[in-house]
């Protein structure tokens, strides 16, 4: 619970005739994570693997290919057959020769499709450059032809614009921007024949790409945007016609083409699983991480496949770097939105405390203390609980999310009841023949009391992540972060000193302050010089990278930053007492306004302002409240004692449904 | 309201500061310099933060073309550090400095597709533009002509550029069009996103990307015109009209014909005896070449003294760092080739700093 899944390390020595079985029943069952033995590959055996190699790249290619027919056809990739067993690989000359024949089908159509298409895109460009010059009644063949005109019309990139005109300062001409309105302004370049070698070249190195007509197009310009417009909608036709062949094709191919994509996927990753093997003469070596869980029920399995098969088993302890160790967390469903919040900043290492349990107490606790309100802490639940069921459809792409907004919201409700605050509704308002009252304080009247303890919530939390921050240094036994890392022990001294110089200064303390001032100094001077000492104690050598000078000006800048950070960190927590404060203000605006629409009576005016207000409350603020959470977390708590980067369990599968 | 000032800069002024100090000094380089053959240049190359880039390569790989690309790995991995620690409003800027590897690769896959397209040796070649790459470069070498190359551009920052550059490739089956509105492109970007800056960030700014283009803008144009015969309104479409000292006035002077020494002169007048430069182009022109990157360096090194906290600091440093490589890949084909000193040691940027 407070670590990811214990993992047990697995060495299989597997007899080739038994390769196949033993792969499938590794790769067939989502619980095997694989681990790179090919270096264990014995010297002349190489044959072997680079045949695996081909194959799991034959198919690869075929599985690209079918994609990009199934893609051309508009058919989803689906879902492979319920309980289909992937009893062998598939033939790969067999395969391709039937991709091959499909491919022949698609291609005629889909090649055509895309000449269509890039006919279509062509005249649309061709008519947008024409349009400028529409109303002009002149044959745009006496343009092309003529004996002293040069005349250049066509596109070119905006940024050159103004370096063509610069470069044609010195020679006559005429420039003229038709259309501004894109990255491709349509120009008009003209100028004497004696001087279009010059003007072509000019225009050329300024990346002028000149409107070619065919000669098809005669007569003026609205003339041509004619026959252009007839021309696009013949290719319309086309392209609609081209689409229903290839639906149509569709059709007929759809169950052959999924069936032939999800035999050939699971051929790959049980080649790919392979090339992955160490291959020795007549045996293979296969490595990897199973969950200790699932060991038994896997060794079975293997023993059923293999009757000769040797498996060794290594049981992992969770102390050390632990990095090359898969990490498969183990929450209940409950605490799956938390776990989703850790895994989006990173994963835990395997030896490392998975902070979500942690989480899932403090993200309810510090949201439903800003956004404390009865009613809308209850219509935040029924949002989250209407995303997560899914039976909105609207709000089903956010399922994922709905069970934290159902927390947070049942938090918010909670301390709603402890605020005295009902849909913005507070102490002295008679609802339904109760009058509310705060169980415990009611922010916007005692607002520095709320930031007080908002400051010393925060002060308690981070002294849990020192803590915790500590705790997992013992268990990674990385000793010189532990005794001199920022968030390690001298972190940790130097903040408790901070605390106790000021709990001394204001006389909470009955301990001298030189005391404080003395921790402080040490500690600082260990976190200061943390660097140099963390490589003494880890025996890194040299000590510090580059000169003296330059390792003090660095040691002082951070350990200055250290010190602005533990004064964020704290005083970050404020804005939890904040926010409960500009609750009630907000809320106490809406009333306002809503007085002021119903003209002194609670008629519809009144009951319409104060509706939309706190609909807006529970959209505007609920959002903002959220965002201040998750940085509360992720910038003032997590980075004291979380350092994640661990591996994901990415067990073999043979299909995507057995993906976790 | 962005980060600027001591708070946005503090922390990355340290941090470059030190990596500052991790560049090889001149002395270390004619160190470098002075090895008798390649694989001693690398044995000294090994202690260099450039070792561990190096401990990847098997012996058998140790090619001076591996050895470049590997080395290059620090290069990216120096720009990704700083993006990632610049102030929020100035890493399009960083981002766009960091985008010439991707033009330089992109140039490098067209020239591939039309001489060699076997992805195996173009990938080679290509700098380790890591994740923030948009290029499809397998995908493009693999499609086997330009034209359905640059269709994989399609939605990309390039798909613009391309498409008015692509109807002239069409017409000419030449790369030059292509290779030209590339560049122009990412400079006339380069020098917006410098703009969009404000205060000493943008002063800072100009002066280093400035400095780059005024480079760039004066070889382009004494080469359009000496070698490439072009016309003075297609040598204009070619350059662009900004810069930090050369104005539009020296190019289109340049353009129509003036001494290309006087405006030289005008621009940068620590340079001396430019006439001999001029008078054998093909071996005085990569010269002159090297005395501006040289002036651009002294430019850059500048930057760390006085306030540090604007964006001149990282970028001088980028471009050093830029420049370091250049440096490094020089020596490392020099001594590949056993060329002797006096016809690699030139073209050193660092050394003349001594």
């Amino acid at each position: 619970m407070f670590f990811p899944k214990a993992m047990t390390e697995i060495e299989m020595i597997v007899p080739a005739r038994d390769l196949l079985a033993v792969t499938k029943v590794l790769s067939g069952h989502g619980i095997f994570h694989q681990a790179d033995s090919s270096y264990a590959s014995g010297a002349g055996v190489d044959s072997g693997a680079t045949n695996w190699q081909e194959k799991a790249a034959g198919y690869s290619g075929l599985e690209r290919r079918i994609q990009i027919v199934m893609q051309a056809l508009s058919i989803d990739e689906g879902q492979p057959q319920a309980n289909k067993e992937f009893e062998k690989m598939g033939e790969l000359v067999d395969i391709r020769s039937t991709v091959e024949q499909i491919e022949n089908e698609v291609k005629n159509a889909t090649d055509q499709l895309s000449v269509e298409k890039k006919r279509l895109e062509q005249l649309e460009n061709t008519l947008r450059q024409l349009e400028p010059v529409a109303d002009i009644d002149l044959d745009i063949n006496s343009l092309r032809n003529s004996r002293y005109l040069f005349s250049m019309l066509g596109q070119i990139p905006t940024a050159n614009v103004e370096r063509l005109q610069t470069s044609l300062a010195r020679v006559p001409n005429v420039f003229l921007t038709l259309r501004s309105d894109s990255s491709k302004p349509v120009v008009w370049l003209a100028g004497t024949q004696s001087n279009a070698d010059v003007l072509e070249r000019a225009a050329r190195s300024a990346y002028l790409s000149p409107l070619n007509l065919p000669d098809e197009y005669q007569g003026t310009p609205a003339k041509i945007i004619e026959s252009i417009h007839a021309a696009i909608k013949s290719a319309n036709q086309k392209i609609a016609d081209l689409q229903e062949t290839l639906s149509q094709l569709g059709k007929a191919r759809e169950n052959q083409l999924r069936a032939l994509l999800w035999d050939v996927h699971a051929s790959r990753v049980l080649a790919e699983a392979i090339v992955r093997f160490g291959q020795l003469r007549y045996t293979y070596v296969v490595t990897g991480w199973v969950q200790s869980d699932d060991l038994e029920r896997l060794t079975q399995r293997l023993k059923n496949a293999s009757k000769e098969i040797l498996i060794e088993t290594l049981p992992t302890t969770r102390s050390g770097h632990n990095l090359d160790v898969p990490v498969a967390m183990q929450n209940s469903e409950f605490l799956k939105p938390f776990q989703m919040l850790v895994n989006t900043y990173s994963r835990p290492r395997y030896g490392e405390i998975d902070p979500t349990i942690l989480i899932a107490f403090t993200f309810p606790l510090l949201f439903g203390a800003m956004f404390g309100d009865i009613g809308q802490g209850l219509v935040l639940a029924v949002l989250g609980w209407l995303m997560s069921s899914k039976r909105v459809k609207a709000l089903s792409s956010m399922s994922s999310l709905g069970g934290l907004i159902t927390i947070c919201g049942l938090s918010a409700t909670l301390f709603g009841f402890l605020y005295g605050s009902f849909f913005g509704f507070e102490e002295g308002v008679h609802l339904f023949g109760l009058e509310l009252r705060p169980l415990w304080i009611s922010p916007i009247h005692h607002i520095l009391d709320i930031l007080m303890v908002a400051i010393g919530a925060g002060v308690f939390l981070l002294i849990c992540a020192f803590l915790i921050g500590i705790i997992n240094g013992v268990i990674s036994r990385e000793w010189g972060h532990l005794l001199f890392g920022h968030s390690g022990v001298a972190g940790f001294l130097l903040y408790l000193s901070f605390l106790g110089l000021g709990a001394s200064a204001l006389g909470f303390l009955p301990i001298s302050v030189i005391v404080f001032a003395v921790l402080a100094i040490l500690s600082a001077l260990a976190v200061m010089f943390s660097e140099a000492l963390i490589h003494l104690v880890d025996g890194y050598r040299p000590l510090i990278d580059g000169g003296i000078g330059t390792y003090v000006i660095q040691a002082g800048v951070e350990l200055f930053e250290v010190v602005i950070s533990f004064l964020s960190n704290t005083l970050s927590f404020v804005r939890v007492g904040a926010f409960a404060v500009a609750h009630g203000g907000l809320s106490a605006a809406i009333f306002i306004l809503a007085e002021l629409i119903g003209g002194g009576n609670h008629g519809f005016g009144y009951w319409a302002a104060v509706i939309i207000g706190n609909l807006f409350i529970v959209g505007f603020e609920g959002l903002i409240v959220g965002i201040q959470t998750m940085r509360l977390h992720y910038y003032e708590l997590l980075g004291k004692f979380f350092t994640g980067g661990g591996m994901r369990f990415e067990p073999l599968t043979l299909t995507p449904a057995q993906e976790d | 309201m962005p980060k600027s000032g001591v708070s946005g800069y503090a922390a990355i002024s340290a941090r470059v500061r030190a990596m500052y100090s991790a560049l090889l000094s001149p002395q270390e380089l004619i160190r470098l310099s002075d090895t008798p053959d390649f694989t001693s240049l690398l044995t000294q190359l090994k202690p260099t933060v450039y070792g561990s880039y190096l401990e990847s390569l098997k012996d058998k790989e140790l090619t001076p073309r591996r050895v470049v690309v590997q080395i290059k790995g620090r290069l990216a991995d120096v720009y990704y550090s700083v993006i990632h620690m610049a102030p929020e409003h100035t890493r399009p800027l960083l981002t766009q400095l960091y985008r010439y590897f991707e033009v330089e690769n992109l140039k490098a896959v067209l020239r591939s597709i039309v001489t060699d397209p076997t992805w195996e040796r173009v990938r080679d070649v290509l700098f380790p533009y890591g994740s923030m790459s948009v290029l499809p470069a397998q995908a493009m070498v693999e499609a086997g002509n330009v034209s359905a190359a640059v269709e994989l551009l399609r939605g990309t920052v390039y798909e613009e550029t391309l498409s008015f550059a692509m109807k002239r490739y069409s017409a000419e089956q030449n790369l030059f069009p292509l290779e030209v509105a590339l560049d122009l492109n990412y400079w006339r970007k380069l020098w917006q996103e410098a703009r969009h800056l404000s205060g000493q960030d943008q002063k800072q700014a100009l002066r280093v990307v400035g400095a780059i283009i005024d480079m760039n803008n004066l070889m382009w144009a004494i080469r359009y015109r000496v070698y490439h015969n072009l016309s003075e309104e297609e040598l204009i479409n070619y350059t662009l009209p900004f810069g930090y000292h050369l104005r539009d006035e020296d190019v289109r002077a340049i353009a129509a014909g003036a001494d290309i020494a006087s405006v030289i002169q005008r621009v940068y007048p620590d340079i001396r005896d430019l006439n001999p430069l001029l008078e054998e182009p093909r071996s005085g022109l990569p010269l002159l070449e090297i005395q501006l990157k040289q002036h651009v360096m002294k430019q850059c090194m500048s930057a760390f003294t006085g306030d540090p906290f604007h964006i001149g600091l990282p970028l001088a440093f980028l471009v050093l760092c830029q420049l370091e490589i250049q440096d490094l890949t020089v020596l490392l084909e020099a001594k590949s080739s056993q060329l002797s000193d006096d016809r690699y040691r030139p073209f050193l940027l660092k050394t003349m700093l001594v």
